[in-house]
C-alpha cells in the first residue's frame, strides 16, 4: 500500500475510495504519453480530500479513473469493497448515476436546458419514466432545495447561458448532488473563477460535507483552496507523492 | 424517461431541425397529393368503366355478333343473380353533320334506351334528358318548397334578369380593361388578367344561359303544385330516356315523307362543344335537333363488308359517361336502326327458314349487394346459362361468345393506369430518400455539435443505449413531426386542389396544370387511399430512423472523457 495511507486518523475509518498502482498511458501514435505510473489514493467516508499537482500531471485523468469515466492500464479501483473493472457496464453507468457526482471547471451543463431541467437531469436519468422525476415531488422538492440552499431559487427557468460563472458552477453543483451521491468528484471547480467567486464556490462545497457528511475529492492547482480540505495529496511524475492532514 | 425529454428539449431549441423536417414535411406533403390524385384517377377511370357496360358482358368475337339473344335474355332474366340486361349493336361508321360541316369516323352504339338505362349509366349520362333537369331542380331550390308553377315561374324570371345584368357588367368589365405601362412585363399581367376577365365573362354567360334553359323548362311543367324538389324532379325527368325527337324538331329539319323520325345521341367531346377552362360544356344553338347522316358498313357472316348503310337522324341529346375514349368517338342511335344498319336483323332467307337477329353484346347488370365475388358467382351463372343456349344452337357457338365482368373487360387497361401510379409513388419515395441524406447529414452535425452534451450525460450516468436512443428518438420525433404536418396539409391540400388550383394557381400565378379543355374530368380527380397514406407516413417516420442511425451509433460510441475535453 501506498504510504499516504498509513496515518493513525484514516485506519480508524472505513475506507471508501481506494485507488492503488494506478497506471495510465495515453498512445498517440509512434510517442506515448505516460500520464499515471502507479498512482494510488485512499479517501474515506466523509473525507474531504483536495489533489493538487501541476497541470498536465494527470490530476483529471485520475479523477476520470475514480469515477469510473475511464479505465487505467494497471492498478485497481475498488468503491465499498467493490472493484470498479469488474462491474458490468449497467452497475458502472449506476454508479456514475448514483454513488459519484462530478463537478467540472467548464461546468459542462446543457445549453438546451433550464437551470431546474439540468439539475433534475440525473435524477431523471435513473428513473424509468420522466414524469415519475419532474412530477413527483421528492426529485423536484429535492431540485428546488439545492438550488435555494445554493442562492439560486428565483433563477429556475433561465438557462446556464444567462448565468454567471459562479452561478453556473452552483447549479453544476445542485446537479451533482441531487441524487446524494457518497462521493462528489469535482475537477477544478474553481478554475475558472475569479478567487472571491472561487472562495464561495468552495464554502459552499464546504457546507454541504459538513451537513450530510459526504466525500469530496475536489482537484486543484489553487494551494489556498486545497488548504482548506481535511487532506491534501500531491500528483507529481504520475505518483502521489505527497499528503498532509 | 429522460430520452424523451432530452428530444423534445433539443427539438424545441435547436432551429437547425426545422430544415430536415422541412424536407420530411413537404416529401409527406407530395407523396399523398400525388397518390391521391393518381389513386382518385384510376378510381374514376373503373367507375366509368363500370358504369359504361353494366356488371356482366356477354360478347360475340365475331364482328357480325350472336344470335338468340332475346331467347338468351329470357333465360337470363330468370336467374336470380340478374336484375335487368339489354342487347347492343356496335360498329363503325361515318358520322356527318351537313349544317357545321362535321365529318369524322365514329363508333356507333345500337342501344334499347329503356333497357339501356336500368343496365347502365346511359341515361343519367344524357344533358338534355337527365342532366339538366337535375340541375334546374337544384338551381330552382331556391324558390323554396312546397311551390306552385307560377311561383317557379317567377323565380326562375328572376334569376335569369340577374343572371343578363351579371353578364352584362362582366362584359363591361372584360371591353373595359385599360393597359397599364407598356413594358412587355405589364403587358403579360394585363393579358393574363385579360383572360382572367374574359373567363368571368363566360362564366356568366353560361349562368345565363342556364338561366334561360331552367325558365325553359319551368315554361313546360304541368301547371300544378310541387310538395317537394323530388316531386319537381319527378315532374322534370322522364322515367326513361327516348331517341324520338319533339315533332316540331323533327318536322323543321327532316326531308322526305319516307325518312323515319329517329334520334340520335352524340358523344359529347364529338368536337361540336366547346369547352372551358373551368370543365363547362357551351352547347352552341343549334346543334340540338340539327340533321344528321349515319353511314354504317355492316359486316356480313363471312366476315366480308356488304353495301354501307345511310341513314338520317336527328340529334336529341348528347351524353356524358366521363370516359374520354367513350365520349369522343361514340354515336347512339336506337337499338332496332343500328340492327337494320349492320344487316343484324331477323330475315327470311330465299331458300325458305328465317335467319335470326343477332346483336353485338349483351349487358347485364347483378342484382345489387355486389361486391366483387357476387358478381364473379353471377358471370359463373351466366356463363353456363350461355353455354347451354349453344348446345341447343350450334350458331351461336361460332360466333365465339364470351363472358366477362367490367373488371375483366377493362382489366388491361386498368393494370396499366394503377401500374402507373405504383411506378410514379414508388419513383417519387425513392427520390424522397434524399431526406434520410438530409436527416443523416443534420444529425452528423448535431452530434458533433453535442459532443460535450453526450460526455455529461453519460458522465451523470447516461448509458450508450441511452444517448444512441435519444438520438435515434430525436430522428424519429422530427420525421413524425415532418409526417403529421405532411400528412395534415396533404390532406387538406388533396380536400381543395380544385380550389387551390383555380384561385390561387390560376387566378394568382396564372399557372393552369390542370386543363379541363383536355381532360375528361372537369374537376380533379382525387381519392385519398388511407391505406398508401398510412404506408407513406411509416415510411417518413422510418426514413427519420434510418437517417438518424449512424449518427446515434457514433454518438453512443462516444468516449465521454474525450467529449468532455471537447471544445
Ligand atoms: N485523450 C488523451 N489523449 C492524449 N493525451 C491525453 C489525453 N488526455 C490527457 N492527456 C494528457 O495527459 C496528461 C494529463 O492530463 P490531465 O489529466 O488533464 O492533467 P491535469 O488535469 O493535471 O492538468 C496531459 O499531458 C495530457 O496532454
Ligand atoms: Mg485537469
Amino acid at each position: 500500500m501506498n504510504s499516504t495511507l498509513t496515518t493513525a486518523d484514516s485506519t480508524a475509518r472505513k475506507p471508501m475510495l481506494e485507488l492503488s498502482n494506478i497506471n495510465k498511458t495515453f498512445r498517440l501514435g509512434p510517442a506515448d504519453v505516460r500520464v499515471l505510473c502507479g498512482a494510488g489514493l485512499t479517501v474515506f467516508e466523509g473525507e474531504f480530500v483536495a489533489l493538487v499537482g501541476a497541470s498536465g500531471s494527470g490530476k483529471s485523468t485520475l479523477l476520470h479513473i475514480a469515477g469510473a469515466l475511464e479505465s487505467a492500464d494497471a492498478g485497481s479501483v475498488m468503491f465499498r469493497g467493490q472493484d470498479l473493472s469488474r462491474l458490468s457496464r449497467h452497475s458502472r453507468h449506476r454508479l456514475r448515476n448514483h454513488a459519484f457526482g462530478f463537478v467540472f471547471q467548464l461546468y459542462h451543463l446543457l445549453p438546451e436546458l433550464s437551470v431546474l431541467e439540468n439539475v433534475l437531469l440525473p435524477a431523471m436519468v435513473c428513473s424509468p419514466w420522466y414524469k415519475a422525476c419532474i412530477r413527483a415531488r421528492p426529485g423536484k422538492r429535492r431540485a428546488l432545495e439545492l438550488l435555494e440552499q445554493l442562492g439560486l431559487k428565483d433563477r429556475l427557468r433561465h438557462r446556464p447561458s444567462q448565468l454567471s460563472g459562479g452561478e453556473r458552477q452552483r447549479v453544476a453543483i445542485a446537479r451533482a448532488l441531487i441524487n446524494e451521491p457518497s462521493l462528489v468528484l469535482a475537477d477544478e471547480p474553481t478554475g475558472n473563477l475569479d478567487p472571491k467567486t472561487g472562495q464561495t464556490i468552495l464554502d459552499v462545497l464546504r457546507g454541504l460535507h459538513k451537513g450530510s457528511g459526504q466525500s469530496i475529492l475536489l482537484v486543484t492547482h489553487d494551494v489556498h483552496i486545497a488548504a482548506q480540505a481535511d487532506r491534501v495529496v500531491t500528483l507529481q511524475d504520475g505518483k502521489i507523492v505527497d499528503s498532509t492532514l | 424517461m429522460y430520452k424523451i425529454f432530452l428530444c423534445f428539449r433539443y427539438l424545441t431549441r435547436k432551429g437547425i431541425v426545422l430544415f430536415p423536417v422541412l424536407a420530411v414535411w413537404l416529401c409527406v406533403m407530395m407523396l399523398i397529393i400525388v397518390n391521391s390524385i393518381m389513386t382518385g384517377f384510376v378510381n374514376r377511370v373503373r367507375d366509368a368503366g363500370r358504369s359504361l357496360m353494366g356488371d356482366v358482358v356477354i360478347q360475340s368475337d365475331s364482328m357480325a355478333g350472336f344470335p338468340y339473344y332475346r331467347q338468351l335474355q329470357k333465360r337470363l332474366a330468370l336467374l336470380p343473380q340478374v336484375k335487368a340486361s339489354t342487347p347492343v349493336i356496335s360498329g363503325y361508321g361515318l358520322f356527318n353533320l351537313p349544317e357545321f360541316q362535321v365529318n369524322t369516323g365514329v363508333q356507333v352504339m345500337g342501344v334499347e334506351a329503356g333497357s339501356e338505362s336500368k343496365v347502365s349509366s346511359f341515361g343519367s349520362s344524357l344533358f338534355w334528358q337527365y342532366k339538366a333537369p337535375m340541375q334546374a331542380v337544384a338551381d330552382l331550390r331556391g324558390a323554396g318548397f312546397p311551390t306552385t308553377r307560377t311561383k317557379l315561374l317567377a323565380y326562375a324570371q328572376k334569376r335569369l334578369l340577374a343572371a343578363a345584368k351579371i353578364e352584362a357588367t362582366r362584359q363591361q368589365h372584360y371591353a373595359n380593361l385599360k393597359p397599364i405601362g407598356n413594358h412587355a412585363w405589364f403587358a403579360s399581367i394585363r393579358q393574363h388578367w385579360q383572360v382572367i376577365a374574359h373567363e368571368d365573362y363566360q362564366q356568366a354567360v353560361y349562368k345565363e344561359n342556364r338561366a334561360d334553359r331552367d325558365l325553359r323548362m319551368v315554361q313546360a311543367l304541368p301547371n300544378k303544385a310541387f310538395s317537394s324538389a323530388a316531386a319537381l324532379r319527378q315532374a322534370m325527368v322522364p322515367k326513361a330516356p327516348s331517341f324520338t325527337p319533339p315533332p316540331q324538331a323533327a318536322n323543321r329539319y327532316l326531308t322526305g315523307a319516307d325518312e323515319p323520325k329517329n334520334g340520335c345521341v352524340i358523344g359529347v367531346d364529338l368536337g361540336l362543344y366547346k369547352r372551358d377552362r373551368f370543365g363547362h360544356y357551351h352547347r352552341p344553338p343549334g346543334v340540338r335537333f340539327s340533321p344528321v347522316i349515319i353511314t354504317m358498313v355492316p359486316v356480313t357472316m363471312k366476315a366480308t363488308l356488304a353495301q354501307p348503310q345511310s341513314r338520317r337522324f336527328v340529334i336529341v341529346d348528347d351524353s356524358r359517361t366521363r370516359v374520354y375514349a367513350v365520349d369522343s368517338k361514340t354515336v347512339y342511335i336506337p337499338f332496332h336502326v343500328a340492327q337494320k344498319m349492320a344487316f343484324m336483323q331477323r330475315q327470311d332467307l330465299l331458300a325458305g327458314g328465317v335467319r335470326p337477329g343477332r346483336c353485338s353484346e349483351i349487358q347485364v347488370l347483378v342484382r345489387h349487394d355486389s361486391s366483387e365475388n357476387n358478381i364473379l358467382a353471377a358471370r359463373k351463372a351466366i356463363a353456363h346459362v350461355v353455354h347451354q343456349l349453344e348446345l341447343l344452337h350450334p350458331q351461336m357457338e361460332i360466333a365465339g361468345i364470351r363472358v366477362r365482368t367490367w373488371d375483366q373487360v377493362q382489366a388491361e387497361y386498368i393494370r396499366a393506369v394503377d401500374n402507373e401510379r405504383n411506378m410514379i409513388t414508388f419513383l417519387l419515395g425513392l427520390m424522397s430518400l434524399v431526406v434520410v441524406i438530409v436527416i443523416f447529414l443534420i444529425f452528423y452535425m448535431l452530434v458533433r455539435d453535442k459532443t460535450r452534451d453526450i460526455g455529461i450525460i453519460k458522465a451523470i450516468g447516461g448509458s450508450e443505449e441511452g444517448v444512441g436512443v435519444i438520438f435515434l428518438l430525436y430522428g424519429m420525433l422530427i420525421s413524425s413531426a415532418g409526417a403529421i404536418l405532411g400528412l395534415c396539409t396533404g390532406v387538406s391540400f388533396v380536400r381543395n386542389d380544385n380550389w387551390i388550383h383555380d384561385h390561387i394557381l390560376w387566378r394568382i400565378f396564372g399557372i393552369s396544370i390542370w386543363n379541363r379543355k383536355i381532360y375528361v374530368f372537369s374537376k380533379i380527380p382525387d381519392q385519398i387511399d388511407p391505406h398508401a397514406v398510412m404506408w407513406i407516413v411509416i415510411f417518413a417516420i422510418l426514413a427519420g430512423l434510418v437517417g438518424a442511425l449512424i449518427p446515434a451509433i457514433l454518438a453512443a460510441r462516444q468516449d465521454p472523457v474525450e467529449a468532455l475535453r471537447y471544445e
